[in-house]
């Protein structure tokens, strides 16, 4: 058990006592609206992050205070630089809730065989392929090198999904040529990205929000398409926790969630506000940038955007964790190429119906979007199923 | 020498006992160091050795390494020869000489991969930031300090300037010179690993990159060991080397 547990356990104990006293009076004061618990009872939780917009539920629920109203003692949540980072942060104890690329989750629980659970989904779409001014086709993307957030993301599934559909080879070694039909793959982090498609030494990348937005607003490239609009409302980053926290402290869990939720309700209903929030020493792109990554998929994408029937946006936030998506997930990564070092027989292995209830702690979200006011206020169908459509 | 030698192998072995023991037994609730003990890392070499990621990524490192010394070493002494034998030269571009050499070559290394891009020619420059002051500032002492008498003595026996350069302060110099080399040799593999972390896509310093993308962490022991492992043979090479070079003065 690491330090940070065990100080949270002895907080914890003593916050069980006053709370013992304070939860009849919070909730004599409110009614019973909502979950009513007193601030700090479940004790402090610590929160890391990239810098990108998939983070956004878990840092506007800071803002908002919604930890505090559900009972948890946050510090402001800790920005790390790069995926490796964040996970060896998140499995050393350091911080105990992140936001994960939801293979990469799949990755440590199957892979590494760490105990850990997704709670929620964090938001759908909300990432893009975005490349240099003179390219204006996947074709011409032959010869190129394209920039990964990391191979476990849907980032490397959805681009090889492209690339497939347009009879070309993604390939992690060597050098890409027209001749061969061959896209260079390379490992950048996210914050990286913009600084190295301006350098020249990428010709584009695929990552989430607000580095399109931000390469955008520079006027260094240009979205090419946008993930939502290949694979349709798919999850991206997931909210993620230790598995102790879920089966030892499921109050916790299900405050955390409900904080995250009611995030993300918060940011659908106004968008603009939250942009200002994350813009406020929260992520460093500046709200120009942000507020068009959480708002802009309008007219100006007519001829990228291939299937406006979806009626998607941008990026959408719900909590609720599709079990019909990680089933289809587990099957993309069966068919997605990986770099000769990369450790995938878990991914050969796995069962993709088998894997969704290993990993998700499934009913928390369902709870937290009861209590805020059911299904349709997410846009969630009411039985709660869905078919993957995928269109390359 | 015998019970020198004995010693030797008793402390390294420790070592490698003392590695196993902190993270097998003392880290051994970590997720992240119990999988980086001795016998993971030792695995993981064998089995880069077997794909021949571990041969193109030290020959890449190595490659890197030697053409910025070779820079270096033509900047460094050239610079240094001005340095020894101008000293208002050296006076008057002391201020930006010291500052350049306090930068670090990290600093810089955002503007060598936006001016030179991904590949080879961004690390090879910030190994040449590196390594081309301490060679310029040793070869400038040993310029210094070569005794004007000699000077005097050779000239007076009818030396040309071309073999008083040869015969008297090459020699003289050659001891300070390979000294700066090898302050700079040590620099440059300090300097090569988180250089390959930035826009390169081979190198031990990808190596370790690369370990942590994947989760791999006895991935990363293994870069950690092979990076320290060519580092000390290279110390050791470059120390004989230099024996014979003296010799051969």
């Amino acid at each position: 058990m690491t330090s940070i547990n065990r100080r949270t356990l002895i907080k914890l104990a003593g916050a069980a006592a006053i709370g013992a006293v304070a939860y009849p009076l919070v909730r004599n004061e409110f009614g019973s609206t909502a979950t009513p618990v007193a601030p700090g009872s479940l004790g402090s939780l610590n929160v890391g992050y990239l810098p990108i917009t998939d983070s956004a539920p878990l840092l506007v629920a800071h803002a908002n205070g919604d930890y505090t109203k559900n009972g948890f003692n946050v510090e402001t949540p800790v920005q790390f630089p790069a995926w490796p980072a964040l996970t060896e942060a998140f499995l050393a104890g350091q911080v105990d809730v992140v936001h994960l690329l939801m293979p990469l989750a799949l990755n440590l629980k199957f892979g590494k065989n760490q105990d850990i659970k997704i709670v929620s989904w964090n938001h759908t779409n909300g990432s893009a392929l975005t490349v240099s001014n003179e390219i204006n086709s996947i074709a011409d993307l032959a010869g190129k090198t394209i920039a990964i957030p990391l191979e476990f993301s849907l980032h490397n599934v959805v681009l090889q999904q492209v690339l497939r559909a347009n009879n070309l080879v993604a390939i992690f070694d060597g050098e890409p040529s027209v001749a061969e039909s061959t896209v260079k793959l390379v490992n950048l982090p996210p914050a990286e990205m913009p600084a190295a498609l301006a350098g020249k030494s990428i010709s584009g990348f695929i990552v989430a929000e607000p580095f399109n937005a931000l390469v955008e607003t520079k006027g260094i490239g240009k979205i090419l398409r946008f993930t939502g609009d290949v694979w349709k409302e798919h999850a991206c980053c997931v909210t993620v926790v230790r598995g102790e926290l879920v089966n030892d402290s499921p109050e916790i869990a299900q405050g955390l969630v409900n904080s995250v939720a009611s995030a993300q309700l918060s940011i659908s209903n106004d968008r603009n506000a939250a942009a200002k929030s994350l813009a406020n020493g929260y992520l460093p792109q500046g709200e120009e940038a942000i507020s068009r990554a959480l708002t802009e998929y309008g007219s100006e994408y007519d001829a990228i955007i291939k299937n406006p029937d979806w009626n998607s946006e941008r990026i959408s936030f719900q909590p609720y964790a599709f079990p019909s998506y990680t089933e289809e997930l587990v099957n993309q990564l069966k068919v997605t190429k990986f770099s000769q070092g990369a450790d995938i027989n878990w991914i050969k292995s796995l069962d993709p119906k088998s894997a969704h209830s290993q990993v998700v702690a499934e009913g928390l979200a369902l709870t937290a979007i009861e209590s805020l006011g059911g299904l349709g206020k997410f846009n969630l169908p009411s039985d709660l199923t869905r078919t993957e459509v995928i269109s390359a | 020498m015998k019970f020198e030698k004995l010693s030797k192998t008793i402390t390294t072995i420790s070592a490698v006992v003392i590695w196993w023991v902190l993270t097998e037994v003392v880290a051994g609730d970590s997720p992240i160091i119990s999988e980086m003990g001795p016998v993971d890392a030792f695995r993981k070499v064998a089995e880069y050795w077997g794909t021949g990621y571990l041969a193109q990524s030290v020959l890449v490192s190595l490659y890197r390494l030697l053409v910025g010394l070779a820079i270096s070493f033509v900047i460094g002494v050239g610079l240094g020869i001005l340095f020894g034998t101008k000293p208002l030269v050296e006076r008057s571009t002391s201020v930006i000489v010291q500052y350049l050499r306090m930068t670090s070559p990290l600093a810089w290394a955002p503007i060598a991969v936006i001016l030179l891009g991904i590949g080879s020619m961004p690390v090879i420059a910030l190994i040449v930031l590196a390594a081309t002051w301490p060679i310029a500032l040793s070869t400038a002492n040993g310029v210094r300090n070569v005794s004007k008498e000699w000077i005097k003595v050779s000239q007076t026996l009818g030396a040309t300037k071309q073999e008083t350069l040869r015969h008297v302060v090459a020699p003289a110099i050659s001891s300070h010179v390979l000294t700066g080399v090898r302050l700079a040799l040590g620099v440059s593999w300090i300097v090569i690993v988180p250089a390959e972390m930035l826009g390169v896509d081979s190198g031990l310093g990808f190596m370790v990159l690369n370990a942590r993308d994947q989760l791999s962490y006895d991935g990363l022991a293994a870069a950690m060991f092979i990076i320290g492992l060519v580092g000390y043979f290279l110390d050791l090479g470059a120390q004989n080397l230099f024996k014979k070079v003296s010799k051969a003065f």
